[in-house]
């Protein structure tokens, strides 16, 4: 169908005023890995937090649509009820709140009444399983006291269980940890080959290319200064790992 | 019910009663009762309410107080009025009307594994002044839940009193989910023994008015005492705390715990005092204290007071006042939770640190049940 897709068009995002998109054009595709890449500040995370929702980002101009449905119209919750996903790079810690009723509550409101909570477990058990994750996380609070990778691994645990249409990972300046790009790579490729994932899409945000040696992406953005100045294969990928983003930056004429 | 205090025992303590002054803020725009002035209209006929007491175990003594004055009166008199001090303005009512109660003993190196519950009960209109006094010897371990069931426009001023002697462990736990036209006034008060442990958990739910003071007084070294309490003011509730940790000796350690909320109207304020004495050295006592607003027009104002004298001590202090976060919100509805069902978790985790220091489950879930009531509320 023409409108598949978690497609942006003309996005403009704003804010307190100062205008940091400024005009994004990207389709993300059902069961394909794209990666946006860039430097410092050029608005990626920006970008993710707009299409998930977040108050503080003001939408002046441009559309979401995810296969058809239009993202901005639509509160946080619904947006991801309708198939997105963000694994934030700094998840809140909410004490008082245990991961599984909270993995629960949120694969009920996404995939209403599928599993029984006994199923659910079971599915839980399982995918921590594979994410090498120990089942005392089940009696731990959400992201409370967490070290960045276990806050890392429960972000990938929260994708694995929603299996969502559309699942963009922030990625900007983490993933230092080999252990943690590991995991994230192994979730991606465990949900891709997997009933509920292999026709997600994945929209992959990161700085440095290293965790595109543990996932290769099908399309890789390059974001600029609130643009997307270039979209290319893989080998894009590799020629900022060799050349950095100075010379897409003259090459392109993207403002500095 | 004949009274525990001589007529002129008695007089004396309504005179105290009418002349101590509790301290606190006077009514302001937000808070509307004024605690000096208060005279709960309720007189003592000796009477009222009944108290029932479950789970005793035939290796303490738990009775009622009455049978503890004709049976246990030396053993008794090792407690009751023991700690309360003259400064507790409302102990003195109570005390003044004190004939319904209950006495707990467990004797030296007696552990119980139950739980032991008192429980009051008021009809309508009623007034009761419940007296729980507790004595624990050399090494006993014990439980104690306190439950208030109170009649519509019903009173209770009581007092609970712990005593206890060296390595003793004692929790006790109050919880009051009373109408919301009964008003519930309490000083609770222990005395630990050297290497001792004293826990109070108390929450405060119910009634228009709710006025508790928690207290441990340390007096030997080596004691554990905590104390935990958690309020949710809402509608016209108005909740108001006093904790005071007194460090009158070193090498001891306590932990203060207090979670509050408020919302619609709902009036908290909550002191914290802790006092380290100046040869109470090594001292380590800390005060943590959180409130969540939940409208604009309800109010809790935390104060913390501590009061350190010695200079070795360590002492920690944290507070925070303010509205359910953003980002937590937002973080939960980025999973598809909708965004009050988000709010409902997050205030309820809110609670959870101190619900975790309430004994039995059954208890706890009843918490939950009873802040989630409010929380939708």
């Amino acid at each position: 169908m023409a409108d598949q897709g978690l497609r942006v068009s003309g996005l403009r995002v704003s804010v307190e005023g100062n205008e940091i998109l400024k005009g994004i054009d990207l389709t993300v595709e059902s069961g394909r890995v794209h990666a946006l890449m860039g430097p410092n500040g050029s608005g990626k995370s920006t970008l993710a937090f707009s299409l998930a929702g977040h108050p503080h980002y003001d939408v002046t101009a441009g559309s979401a649509t995810l296969d058809g449905t239009d993202l901005l119209a639509l509160s946080p919750d619904k947006r991801a009820r309708a198939g997105l996903f963000l694994s934030f790079q700094y998840p809140a810690a909410i004490p008082g709140v245990k991961v599984p009723n909270f993995l629960y509550a949120a694969r009920q409101a996404v995939r209403p009444g599928e599993l029984t909570p006994a199923k659910f477990r079971a599915l839980l058990l399982e995918k921590m399983d594979v994410l090498g994750m120990d089942p005392s996380f089940l009696g731990r609070y959400l992201n409370d006291g967490f070290s960045g990778g276990e806050k890392k691994r429960l972000e990938m645990l929260q994708l694995a269980v929603l299996a969502p249409k559309y699942a963009i990972l922030d990625e900007t300046d983490s993933g230092l940890d080999v252990d943690a790009l590991q995991d994230v790579g192994d979730t991606i490729n465990a949900l891709r080959a997997s009933e509920e994932g292999k026709t997600s899409g994945f929209l992959i945000i990161t700085h440095y290319p290293r965790i595109l040696q543990h996932i290769t992406p099908d399309v890789v953005h390059v974001m600029i200064d609130g643009r997307i100045v270039k979209t290319g294969g893989p080998d894009l990928a590799q020629r900022i790992e060799r050349e950095g983003y100075d010379t897409l930056r003259e090459e392109t004429g993207a403002l500095a | 019910m004949p009274s525990l205090l001589s007529p002129k025992e008695r007089g004396a303590a309504l005179e105290a009663f009418a002349t101590t002054r509790t301290g606190r803020e006077k009514p302001s725009q937000y808070w509307k009762i004024d605690l000096e002035t208060l005279v709960p209209n309720a007189s003592a006929d000796g009477a009222a309410g009944t108290v029932t007491i479950e789970n005793a175990s035939p290796r303490a003594i738990a009775v009622d107080l009455q049978t503890a004055t004709r049976e246990h009166a030396a053993l008794l008199n090792r407690a009751f009025r023991r700690v309360v001090e003259a400064r507790h303005k409302f102990a003195h009512l109570a005390l003044a009307n004190a004939s319904l109660g209950a006495f707990i003993y467990i004797p030296a190196d007696c552990a119980l594994d139950e739980p032991i519950v008192v429980r009051y009960r008021a009809a309508d209109d009623e007034a009761i002044f419940p007296y729980t006094v507790v004595l624990a010897e050399r090494g006993a371990r014990a439980t104690i839940i306190e439950r208030l069931e109170l009649g519509g426009r019903a009173l209770a001023c009581g007092v609970a009193e712990i005593v206890t002697e060296a390595n003793a462990d004692v929790t006790y736990a109050s919880a009051q989910f009373a109408p919301p036209d009964a008003r519930v006034l309490f000083t609770r008060v222990a005395r630990p023994g050297r290497d001792a442990r004293v826990a109070w958990a108390s929450a405060e739910l119910g009634a228009s008015l709710s006025v508790t003071d928690l207290g441990i007084t340390i007096e030997e070294p080596g004691v554990d005492a905590k104390i935990a309490t958690l309020f949710f003011p809402t509608g016209a509730q108005h909740v108001d705390i006093v904790s005071s940790v007194d460090h009158r000796i070193g090498d001891a350690t306590s932990e203060t715990l207090v979670k509050s909320a408020a919302s619609g109207r709902g009036q908290g304020r909550y002191l914290g005092n802790i006092r380290i004495a100046a040869h109470a050295q090594h001292s380590d006592a800390s005060l943590r204290d959180d409130a969540l607003l939940l409208s604009k027009t309800a109010h809790i104002d935390s104060i913390p007071a501590l009061e350190i004298s010695a200079n070795d001590v360590k002492a920690y202090h944290g507070a925070t006042v303010g509205a359910l976060d953003d980002d937590s919100i937002f973080y939960m509805t980025s999973r598809g939770i909708d965004r009050e069902a988000a709010e409902r978790m997050i205030a309820l985790g809110f609670f959870e640190p101190a619900i975790d220091r309430f004994p039995t489950e059954s208890l706890r879930d009843e918490l939950r049940a009873a802040l989630q009531a409010k929380v939708t509320a």
